[in-house]
């Protein structure tokens, strides 16, 4: 088996989402017992709301081999796109309309500069449920921040929420002032309050940023947390290309020539990092009853976005208006930055099925840290660099998700569609 | 086992001399006073010499108990919990978690530290920025690293004391309380044109409302009991109140009946069985109004339209109750009417006040306990009144009409629900 067939594909989708649904809405459901004819993946006698019939689709047989299944429907708000957000970088000279930012010369240093708001909000984690979060520009994860190697980000903060906020950068910040802790410089922004950040990007790599006020529990896992990327200088790697390899041998020029060309790939600013496909992921989770435990995980806020929309059960799916795979040319390089912000578990994970990949853990070296891997661990706040290559693959659907089953069951599950 | 031939025991027949004078001699006082004298010797005695002290270093210490009665929430900023030690030792709160992160925290009530001696209460304030809506667990760690932990579900900001809580519990009060028995107590004029034996059904409907209401503070007062501070043992407290209100109201009675076979006739007319039933009801809508005062209190009010009509509703049918008693003979004067229905309706309002602003489980399940208590001794004085106007308490109409008590509250009481 190279690769997971659509059908066992969608249906897993279909009724862990709906198990997930399900067990937040508090439906009285209906439980079937269905009458197992073989051992598929949905062997199982399946929890159904409402009708089996009225979800298959014409012309299917109708031998419930495969369980019964009822329509949850697609995320009716569409103030956040998943799909959007993954490709959402926020670089002073281009992003998203809800961010406002600008890009100048200051002191012959590049300065990016983002206006950045902390708001009280409801988002929606699955569909249909909903969940009073704080987010910066309203959205969870935060806006993406890129810039480059030396460059200086400019954050000017605004706290609109009912609660005391921060922005914590995790970058290497020689201003204690800047490093946004209730203890230091400004300390909490009360309702109201502003205040500028300002930071230089380093090190290289993929970052992360949350707000720090106190209890931080739970002002991380409302929402207020996001990435930020700070892209390689292909010149700087080229004169100090020790600073991004752990290996203590002889640096050959040829060796050199490959660096330089990884940071250009990495760089926004330059042609080659075109051919790569980018993407970022946030795995986030929620606690919505108050247990100090999540009844939601996801990649990037919503459970099983990037699942497949709707299924027959015999290999046949469709992509959903808001629940799709995410498609991907098999000929471009993909590339996951990838960050954890699950608050209440020790650790999440990224698995890749029919798949091996290289890891950069925290983004900060050109050479992987973990090579040819399918599964991959972080802690909160860890992050890191995930390069695939579908190029060998045949196209159709590949699952990747938390290998942590339960996390997997209650929403970070997800698809590439390989194209 | 082998058997064993009884002996025979001697059945008590024998007649011992009755001795009245006091040995050696003494007064009549001094040997009812002896033993206690020699108590008070034989407890100096242990305290000072503590014999059992080697027992008790082996058996370790007493554990520590610590009780989070309630909390409240005077502002968005703080959270104030109520706690009693309950322990046979003093206590030391030496730390408090929010949400399982250690936060500031302030004992006030202990004396300026924090410390509690047994049996004593105190408030600890906490600066903490709560969010309405979102449960907050709290837990006390004790200097011996024990932890209380106690979680406040759905949190919302207590009014405190003004006088326009004051009214507004008024107003619920005569709406919930007072009007529903008035309107009740109107279909007296029918009652009184009513048979024997369909009055005596009323009457037995009322003890059925009662019976109704006796089980439903019942089940609440114990419920209550498990949030009372162990030391005062919340559920043998409110067994206590149940029989020492039924044994006081029995007792007066009692004596009532003496008065009537003195000849005093005022005694022996129904007015006074329906005065009886107008304090037990009253009991009762006390603790209802503690229910709505003490939700007030906690922040946790939801008295919409419908909760309060379903308490009209509930409460209606406590007026013919009332005046069923009187249904025979001479009328009363309006004046006892209207004293009823205030007795049995506007302590509604007086729990509500008591509920709003000197909220304790331990009052709240005690005031329950008494209601019951007293409810119970009038469904007795009912039972007896039927029997003595020559009907049968347990007839097939009366047992029907208990019945029907018993679910027309268990209906309307679904409407109720704080």
């Amino acid at each position: 088996m190279p690769s997971i067939d659509y059908e066992s594909a969608a249906d897993v989708t279909k009724r862990l989402e709906q198990r997930l649904v399900g067990s937040l809405t508090g439906e009285t459901s209906v439980s079937r017992r269905t009458v197992l004819g073989s051992l598929g993946v949905a062997g199982s006698a399946a929890v159904g709301l409402g009708s089996s019939r009225a979800s298959a689709s014409p012309g299917h047989g109708g031998d419930d081999t495969h369980g019964n299944f009822g329509s949850v429907g697609e995320y009716q708000d569409l103030d956040f796109d998943p799909h959007e957000f993954l490709t959402a970088f926020n670089t002073g000279d281009s992003g998203q309309d809800n961010v406002p930012q600008q890009v100048y010369e200051e002191d012959g240093r590049t300065v990016r500069e983002f206006e950045f708001t902390a708001v009280d909000t409801t988002i929606t984690i699955a569909p249909g449920v909903e969940f009073q979060a704080w987010a910066f520009n309203g959205q969870v994860p935060g806006p993406t921040i890129r810039a480059v190697e030396g460059d200086l980000i400019r954050v000017k903060f605004t706290n609109l929420g009912r609660h005391a906020h921060t922005i914590h950068p995790h970058l290497k910040n020689l201003n204690p002032r800047m490093d946004g802790i209730p203890q230091n410089g400004p300390g909490v922004l009360e309702t109201g309050e502003s205040f500028t950040y300002e930071w230089i990007a380093q090190p290289a790599g993929t970052h992360f940023y949350h707000c720090h006020s106190l209890p931080l529990k739970e002002h991380i896992h409302r929402g207020l947390y996001g990435t930020i990327i700070v892209d390689p200088d292909p010149e700087r790697v080229r004169e100090n290309p020790r600073d991004y390899v752990n290996y203590p041998g002889p640096i050959t020029d040829d060796m050199r020539t490959r660096f330089v060309e990884e940071a250009k790939s990495r760089n926004h600013e330059y042609a080659e990092n075109d051919a790569v496909n980018e993407m970022v992921m946030v795995m986030n989770s929620f606690d919505t009853n108050f247990d100090g435990g999540n009844e939601v995980y996801a990649a990037n806020t919503r459970a099983f976005a990037y699942g497949v929309g709707s299924t027959d059960g015999t290999g046949n799916w469709t992509a959903g208006e808001t629940k799709r795979p995410i498609q991907i040319d098999k000929n471009e390089r993909q590339r996951v930055y990838l960050s954890n912000a699950t608050e209440f578990d020790l650790i999440n994970s990224f698995h890749t099925h029919s798949q091996f990949f290289d890891y950069y853990d925290h983004g900060t070296t050109l050479t992987p840290t973990r090579k040819t891997v399918d599964t991959i661990m972080q802690t909160q706040a860890q992050r890191g660099i995930i390069e695939l290559d579908y190029s060998d693959h045949e196209p159709g659907l590949y699952m990747f998700h938390a290998h942590q089953s339960e996390f997997a069951e209650l929403g970070w599950m997800s698809f590439f569609e390989v194209v | 086992m082998a058997d064993e031939t009884q002996k025979p025991t001697p059945d008590g027949g024998v007649s011992t001399e009755n001795e009245v004078t006091q040995p050696l001699g003494l007064p009549r006082w001094v040997s009812a006073i002896l033993p206690i004298v020699l108590l008070v010797l034989v407890l100096g005695v242990f305290a000072f010499t503590s014999p059992l002290a080697s027992i008790q270093s082996q058996s370790g210490e007493p554990l520590p108990d610590v009780t989070i009665t309630h909390t409240t929430l005077p502002s968005d900023e703080t959270v104030v919990l109520h706690v009693t030690n309950n322990g046979p030792d003093s206590v030391t709160i030496a730390q408090v978690l929010v949400d399982e992160a250690y936060w500031n925290f302030q004992v006030e009530g202990a004396g300026g530290d924090q410390t509690l001696a047994p049996m004593e209460s105190a408030q600890i304030v906490i600066p903490y920025h709560w969010n309405p809506g979102w449960d907050l667990n709290v837990a006390l760690v004790l200097s011996d690293g024990a932890t209380f932990e106690n979680t406040i579900v759905a949190p919302s900001q207590a009014p405190g004391f003004s006088l326009s809580l004051l009214w507004t519990l008024a107003v619920i009060g005569l709406f919930v309380g007072v009007i529903p028995v008035a309107l009740g107590m109107l279909w007296f004029p029918y009652i009184k044109t009513m048979s024997d034996r369909w009055l005596h059904a009323v009457l037995l409907f009322a003890a059925g409302v009662l019976g109704f209401l006796a089980f439903d503070a019942g089940f609440e007062a114990f419920e209550l009991a498990e949030r009372v501070p162990g030391a005062y043992e919340g559920n043998l407290l409110v067994v206590s109140g149940i029989f020492g209100a039924l044994l006081l109201v029995q007792a007066i009675s009692a004596w009532r009946e003496g008065r009537v076979a003195a000849g005093d006739s005022r005694a022996s007319s129904g007015l006074w069985i329906a005065y009886l039933v107008a304090v037990g009801i009253g009991l009762h809508n006390l603790a209802e109004g503690l229910a709505i005062g003490s939700s007030f209190a906690l922040g946790r009010v939801s008295l919409g339209a419908f909760l309060v009509i379903g308490f009209m509703l509930h409460n209606v049918t406590e007026g013919p109750a009332v005046v069923a008693p009187v249904a025979r003979g001479e009328r009363p004067a309006l004046g006892h009417f209207a004293a009823l229905g205030v007795i049995a309706g506007a302590p509604v309002i007086l729990g509500g006040w008591i509920g709003s602003l000197a909220y304790s489980p331990t009052i709240g399940a005690f005031f329950l306990a008494i209601g019951v208590g007293a409810i119970l001794q009038v469904n007795w004085e009912i039972a007896s009144m039927v029997r003595d106007a020559g009907g049968r308490v347990a007839s097939a109409t009366n047992l029907l009409a208990f019945l029907l008590g018993l679910g027309i509250m268990y209906v309307t009481d679904l409407f109720v629900a704080l």
